[in-house]
């Protein structure tokens, strides 16, 4: 339904050029802007969100209220956004899932990410790291692609659910190094790491910020990382890429992104991007974000757009490789 | 430093003045939203949550932490005086709560369940203390085997909490067994039962549920009463408080649930409306009296609430010491905690002992208070069953949807609520007890998912359930409690085919 609306309004290019027009005229944003954000308050999408609306709230002189519509990995968050957008401006910001990987996973999405969406900025990202127990036999990467290619199913990982980054980045590692491991599915971090030192599964992928304080009391150990280049919150981790045969561009990343349904003024979308690179800029929001384990990122819309497209084929096709083995 | 040093230095943070009205001003308020049914603690800790951006960090967890335990407090008043449970943690309370009140002595009962109450949060701040690092470790030794073993153990002792007719029982645990599927199977990603619609891919709102079945189908069947019939009588100070029979039979269910609901704190993901049901079904079969329980039964309201608020504490052992949040509301807290720079975990203890101890001293002031807030309270909650009907009604309906919706902001349920009610009463008035789907509601994911993941990780062996010792002893409990009901239905049949009476 929002899909043939969005297309009708796209196709009348009169319609949608009037309506910048008046937003613009009217001096945007002259009442308060909706942000809609798929978790709960409080969770790390949520505290990401509220990061950049806080000092969006000042420079552009209206409350940017942040939304909290839990619910489908983030998706209900977009949904939301789309069934508001006409009342009133809404925005969203969400994780990488309901721009990649849901339309493979959620059945009845309800929006087309490609016709609906208007990308905004990327506000950061974070790499995965690959993570064991402080008793694990091996202390480097080609150690452990010994271990778990010893046979099928030889080492058993913990992710966040079917379908989530850390499920898709297992699969992705698993056949690039040609090892198969065996997937059991939690629905948390925290679940994952009380599961890895309590030795009933023996790794998974996780952002270094559920990882790093256990490292540090000695209970788990980090045996690579998922990004191009060694991450400031997780010193001394090698990068994987080209180790252990795993491929040089071997990459897999987590990220956040400010985002409006597609139609919204294109004026509203520039003042909106060169504001959050302004505020990612700031050093003591860039540490902010470091504390909590993320890099800020920014750059153009079409940043945003590239990602969106790049993440969704890759993943699509550890989707279908997933399909297959089933 | 340790134990008890600790907790004396936690005190000098928490009675800091700046530290101190807060966690008053948390307190009350959790006592407030714990009475009105629906508004419980998740929503106002996200509510308050950007407010406390512009405290101290201790001030502010203080505070979160306050309404989080004083809202147990509160959830046991409208159990009592009006069969709708404040909260889903206190649902089991109406099942004695509400027929006490109905014989005049709603005093007796809001007392039992105040200082069970308190008795049972100092007991789980007392095992904070003392064992907050044997429970960790417990916490991480729990595998999937022994979750799956201790639910299973869980369901079979409880499952005829609250009933009278055992078919009866049975059904209503099964069909909340069956709703419990709804959603997104955590194992495969399969969606079960969502016809389509995203709302339900997480499944069935838990406050959703408690309130339609308790709250809404309450007020339909009052519906027909058009007008109550005959004000009660304003009750003096003296029939508020319990006499000397009624007090001797509530320190020991109130020791008992406290060390159950301390227990099952400690485990993520149990919690602590699991730990009211089993303390209810443990009193009931330690009892001298089981053909009183559902009658009006201070034990069944003594051990319940000890067995909630010793739960609500020692939740905070896991999420403290292993940074492993046990329920969405402990999540909420982790997030506050995250927010003001503390991370918590493992390394919690070292790195911020200010913050560690001081929290836990809080727990403390923070029951005291309560208790002392609450006592002279009791008569004016009471004084709740003298509004009017057409008055009362309409608001807790209010209260129920505003409760509901703040959970996660979706107006799907709010129609949920509204169907689940009618179903509710539906079942009522089959008599069908709806504590006991709410009781499958909770239990059944937890058990089918720790299953399953217990078998996915022993690559299909079911005997990972007998290998490991805990989980071989929960297992074998349930198979006891089995043959136990199984022997005294036989030996019940045998005596009654002897006997003249059928």
């Amino acid at each position: 339904m929002i899909i043939s609306r969005r297309a009708a309004l796209l196709g009348a290019a009169a319609a949608s050029l009037c309506k910048p027009a008046l937003a613009q005229e009217a001096g945007w944003p002259s009442q308060p802007q909706h942000v809609f954000v798929g978790f709960p308050a409080g969770s790390s999408p949520d505290l990401l969100a509220r990061i950049v609306t806080e000092p969006l709230s000042d420079t552009l002189g209206q409350p940017f209220v942040i939304e909290n519509k839990p619910g489908a990995g983030g998706v209900i968050g977009v949904q939301q956004m789309l069934n508001a957008q006409d009342i009133e401006n809404s925005f969203a910001a969400t994780i990488n899932g309901p721009l990649t990987t849901a339309p493979r996973l959620t059945p009845n999405l309800g929006y087309d990410v490609e016709s609906d969406i208007a990308p905004v900025a990327l506000i950061a990202t974070s790499p995965l790291v690959l993570v064991v127990s402080a008793e694990f036999e091996a202390d480097d990467l080609s150690g452990f692609v010994d271990a778990a290619g010893a046979e099928p199913e030889a080492l058993a990982y913990g992710s966040v659910g079917q379908g989530s980054g850390a499920h898709l980045t297992a699969e992705l590692f698993s056949d690039r190094a040609g090892v198969e491991m065996l997937h059991i599915p939690f629905t948390s971090y925290a679940e994952v790491t009380t599961a890895i030192i309590g030795n009933e599964i023996d790794c998974g992928f996780m952002a270094p910020s559920a990882a790093m304080q256990y490292v540090e009391a000695g209970q788990l150990k980090i045996l690579g990382i998922t990004s191009a280049e060694p991450f400031a919150q997780a010193p001394g981790v090698p990068v994987m890429a080209g180790q252990a045969g795993l491929p040089d561009d071997f990459r897999a990343e987590l990220w956040n992104a400010f985002i409006a349904p597609a139609g919204t003024d294109a004026a509203v979308i520039e003042t909106l991007n060169t504001k959050i690179n302004a505020i990612l800029g700031d050093e003591a929001v860039q540490q902010r974000l470091l504390d909590m384990g993320w890099q800020a990122a920014g750059g153009s819309a079409d940043v945003l757009a590239q990602r969106i497209a790049t993440d969704t084929e890759v993943w699509g096709s550890v989707l279908d490789r997933i399909d297959a083995k089933d | 430093m340790s134990g008890w040093d600790g907790f004396l230095h936690g005190l000098s943070v928490a009675a800091q003045p700046g530290v101190l009205i807060y966690c008053m001003f948390g307190v009350l308020l959790g006592t407030f939203v714990g009475v009105l049914p629906g508004i419980g603690a998740m929503a106002t800790i996200s509510l308050l949550l950007p407010i406390t951006f512009y405290l101290s960090p201790e001030a502010a967890l203080v505070m979160l932490a306050g309404v989080y335990y004083g809202s147990q407090y509160g959830g046991a008043v409208a159990s009592i005086l009006l069969r709708l449970p404040g909260t889903p943690q206190s649902a089991v309370t109406t099942l004695d709560g509400y027929p006490l009140a109905q014989k005049g002595r709603a005093g007796v009962a809001l007392f039992t369940s105040m200082i069970a109450s308190f008795s049972g949060s100092m007991i789980g701040i007392f095992v904070l203390i003392v064992l907050s690092g044997a429970l960790a470790k417990a916490a991480v030794a729990f595998g999937a085997a022994e979750y799956a073993a201790m639910m299973i153990l869980g369901l079979v002792a409880a499952s005829t909490v609250g009933a009278k007719q055992p078919s009866k029982a049975l059904a209503m645990v099964v069909l909340g067994l069956i709703l419990g599927c709804v959603g997104t199977d955590v194992n495969s990603g399969v969606q079960r039962f969502t016809f389509g619609q995203t709302e339900l891919m997480d499944g069935i709102n838990l406050v959703a549920l408690a309130m339609g079945l308790f709250g809404v189908a309450e007020v339909i069947a009052n519906i027909r009463v058009a007008e109550r019939t005959g004000v009660p009588p304003r009750i003096a100070l003296r029939d508020l408080l319990p006499g000397k029979a009624e007090l001797r039979r509530i320190p020991l269910p109130a020791l008992r649930g406290g060390s159950l609901g301390s227990f099952f704190g400690a485990l993520p993901g149990t919690g602590s409306t699991i730990s009211s049901f089993l303390a209810y079904a443990l009193e009931r079969r330690l009892s001298r009296r089981p053909q009183e329980f559902g009658n009006g039964a201070i034990e069944g309201i003594a051990g319940p609430e000890a067995a909630n608020n010793s739960a609500a504490i020692s939740a905070f052992v896991p999420t403290l010491a292993l940074g492993i949040p046990g329920d969405p509301i402990m999540a909420l807290m982790l997030g506050a905690l995250v927010i003001h720079g503390v991370q918590p975990g493992p390394l919690m203890l070292e790195a911020r002992p200010d913050m560690f101890w001081g929290l836990i001293a809080s727990f403390g002031i923070g029951n005291l208070l309560l208790l002392v807030l609450n006592l002279p309270l009791i008569g004016i909650w009471v004084s709740m069953l003298r509004i009017p009907f057409r008055l009362l009604y309409p608001a807790i309906l209010i209260f129920v949807c505003l409760g509901v919706y703040s959970v996660r902001g979706s107006s799907f349920d709010m129609f949920a609520v509204a169907l689940i009610g009618i179903i509710g009463y539906a079942l009522s008035l089959a008599r069908f007890s709806p504590a006991l789907l709410l009781l499958g509601f909770v239990l059944g994911p937890l058990i089918e998912t720790n299953l399953r993941r217990a078998l996915l990780i022993g690559r299909g062996d079911p005997m990972v359930f007998l290998e490991r010792p805990l989980a071989a002893v929960f297992i074998i409990a349930a198979a006891g409690l089995i043959a136990m009901s199984v022997v005294q239905v036989i030996r019940r049949r045998s005596a009654s085919a002897g006997g003249q009476t059928p």
